[in-house]
């Protein structure tokens, strides 16, 4: 039985909310169909796919798989978009040239395809001449968006049904307090979500503690300099790190984590102090906490651990 | 000779899973998924299927190699073999060139497209076998270049119906002399036990979007370019379907579909045995409804039965 499956059927007999799945372009399952496993293993759960960029598939696809998920539960399924992670795309080669405007047409152009309008569109990013679609979509599934950074946290709190944040503490401060101001200017404040995605490992092992500096390591290669700043950190604490991860890659950078960085970009150690975190961001007011990869190991456990414990609570 | 059915992925999930699971109790071999840019998306659809039924093959596509990043593709095959175990086929190949025109995928711009589809199939391979998936790559193929790379895949998907055409691809190929490359056809069809005479207009417009997309080489090989001629300057000026249809000779349904009473069947795939095709799927309007699948189900009891 696949992962996925497992993770699923837990989490349907679970105390939790829903079911997160990221996208790794590198290796790995399709997001979609991953998806589509989860919703039909855990059908009491909300499930999201946080997130799938524009910039590498057919806006068409991204519309249209969006559209074969919330025909199994609209009310359950939410799609993530989001520019991608920043090396991936340099690896493969697609510059993430006005990510403002990528992200405003995706959207504006997965509703409009799931409303059934016939499209013609170009534009830098889309090339679209009279299509319209031929399926029924729920033209109510909810549109999330993955964003970091002061512009595109306005953007997502402007447009989107919800927003999906991830980086270090003093960061996520920030960045709760910039999305509650625009979604106060919102016609309807109660629609946006905010979800707060962070890496998180239940750490038993020498070994775990190694990982979770890879992790940081590369959440850390990915930072863009405005979050940074954001979080207070300064680009000399994190220059050996992203200057190695380009290099020799992520395991190499792992050994310039310094364990403030680590405390910054994770949350590792044991499932009580994973919960303490959890609930000094609910205490800021965000509505769903990810407890996000790498879990630890075996991640069933680590994933039951902590929901015990926020359970406790 | 392995029996399958074609769904449309522009209906809702729902009716899908549930002539899905009327061809599974049928006792069809195969379901095929198609993937088109205005339709669900392949891949969950068959995920959905999956998860509605136990024993039936799943394939999936024809699934364009310049719409889907091979990756995807490997990730979607890799997904679902996961999810549900090693029972399902993807068909790879260029896809339908005017609905790929309107997602900004303009494949006359594309050049070497055979080794293009090749490479794509070669990275899929890659990836599936580094994972231990066990999945069957096919070609989707109509003209003869296409059909110069087929030998390099699994099985290889015609889009004939006409033995004389089915037995000049299987030449073209060379594929009678590669062993372990499965032939199968998936042409229009409507196979009947009572004729429902509303169904062949739309038997009509199956193979006359089939006939039109046909390479102008096959098409003149056969005598059949002049016929379409008209028709094909309509398609190229976005004239509607029916103004196309309209213009296409009735020949087209014996042309380009199986379109035949059940009694009929039997010498039909007994012929096409004995040209070397192993799979047959049979494509819209035959997966119209519940019903028709059903008569597809007495038709093949007839096929299968001993001769007296």
């Amino acid at each position: 039985m696949s992962q996925i499956v497992k993770m699923a059927r837990q989490a349907e007999h679970a105390d939790v909310h829903g079911i997160w799945i990221g996208e790794d372009l590198r290796r790995g399952s399709d997001v979609f169909v991953q998806a589509s496993v989860a919703m039909l293993n855990a059908p009491s759960k909300v499930v999201g796919i946080g997130v799938t960029s524009p910039l590498v598939r057919n806006i068409s696809t991204i519309a249209r798989a969006g559209a074969a998920l919330g025909e199994i539960d609209p009310a359950r399924f939410r799609l993530g978009l989001g520019v991608g992670g920043l090396q991936d795309l340099v690896r493969l080669g697609l510059p993430a040239d006005r990510p403002i405007a990528l992200l405003r047409n995706a959207v504006q152009t997965v509703r409009r395809m799931w409303s059934g309008e016939t499209l013609t569109i170009q534009d830098e990013h889309l090339d679209i001449h009279q299509f319209k679609a031929s399926y029924q979509a729920q033209a109510k599934t909810a549109i999330y968006l993955g964003v970091r950074g002061p512009k595109l946290l306005r953007l997502a709190t402007g447009i989107a049904d919800g927003v999906i944040l991830s980086g270090p503490m003093t960061y996520l401060k920030k960045a709760i307090d910039i999305v509650r101001r625009v979604a106060a200017k919102r016609k309807s404040q109660d629609d946006l979500k905010t979800v707060v995605w962070l890496p998180t490992l239940v750490s038993r092992r020498q070994i775990d503690q190694e990982l979770a500096r890879v992790v940081a390591a590369t959440v850390i290669a990915d930072t863009p300099t405005q979050v940074l700043e954001m979080a207070e950190i300064s680009y000399e604490a994190v220059e050996q790190v992203q200057k190695t991860a380009q290099k020799r890659g992520y395991w190499a950078a792992s050994k310039h984590v310094t364990d403030r960085l680590l405390h910054d970009f994770t949350i590792s150690g044991k499932p009580s102090r994973i919960v303490e975190v959890f609930d000094a961001l609910a205490g800021l007011g965000v509505d769903e906490l990810v407890f996000g990869p790498p879990y630890g190991s075996p991640p069933l456990r680590s994933v039951r651990e902590v929901v015990e414990a926020w359970a406790r609570q | 000779m392995k029996c399958g059915l074609s769904l449309n992925v522009n209906e809702t999930l729902q009716s899908i899973v549930e002539k899905s699971i009327a061809s599974e109790t049928c006792g069809l071999d195969y379901l095929w998924i198609a993937d088109l840019p205005d339709q669900l998306y392949a891949p969950v659809v068959a995920s959905k299927v999956a998860s509605r039924t136990r024993r039936i093959r799943i394939g999936v596509g024809l699934m364009s190699v310049f719409l889907h990043a091979p990756r995807h593709l490997a990730m979607a095959m890799d997904a679902l073999c996961n999810a549900y175990g090693d029972r399902f086929d993807m068909c790879i190949g260029v896809g339908d060139v005017q609905q790929l025109k309107h997602v900004g995928v303009h494949v006359e711009a594309i050049r070497n497209l055979p080794s293009r589809v090749l490479e794509s199939k070669r990275k899929i391979s890659s990836y599936l076998r580094k994972r231990g998936v066990d999945a069957q790559i096919w070609l989707g193929a109509q003209g003869p270049k296409m059909l110069g790379i087929a030998k390099r895949f699994d099985g290889v998907l015609l889009n004939y119906s006409k033995p004389t055409m089915i037995e000049w691809a299987i030449a073209e190929g060379h594929l009678m002399r590669k062993q372990g490359v499965k032939i199968g056809i998936y042409p229009p069809s409507y196979v009947y036990v009572k004729l429902r005479p509303d169904m062949l207009p739309l038997a009509k417009i199956s193979s006359s979007v089939v006939a039109l997309g046909a390479p102008r080489a096959v098409l003149q090989r056969f005598g059949l370019y002049e016929g379409l001629c008209r028709a094909k300057e309509l398609v190229e000026a976005g004239s509607s379907i029916d103004a196309i249809v309209n213009l296409v000779p009735d020949s087209v349904l014996e042309d380009f579909s199986a379109t035949m009473q059940a009694t009929d069947l039997p010498g039909y795939v007994d012929s096409l045995g004995r040209l070397g095709v192993t799979h047959v799927v049979f494509a819209y309007p035959q997966n119209y409804s519940v019903d028709t699948i059903r008569e597809l189900k007495e038709a093949l009891d007839l096929a299968s039965r001993p001769p007296h």
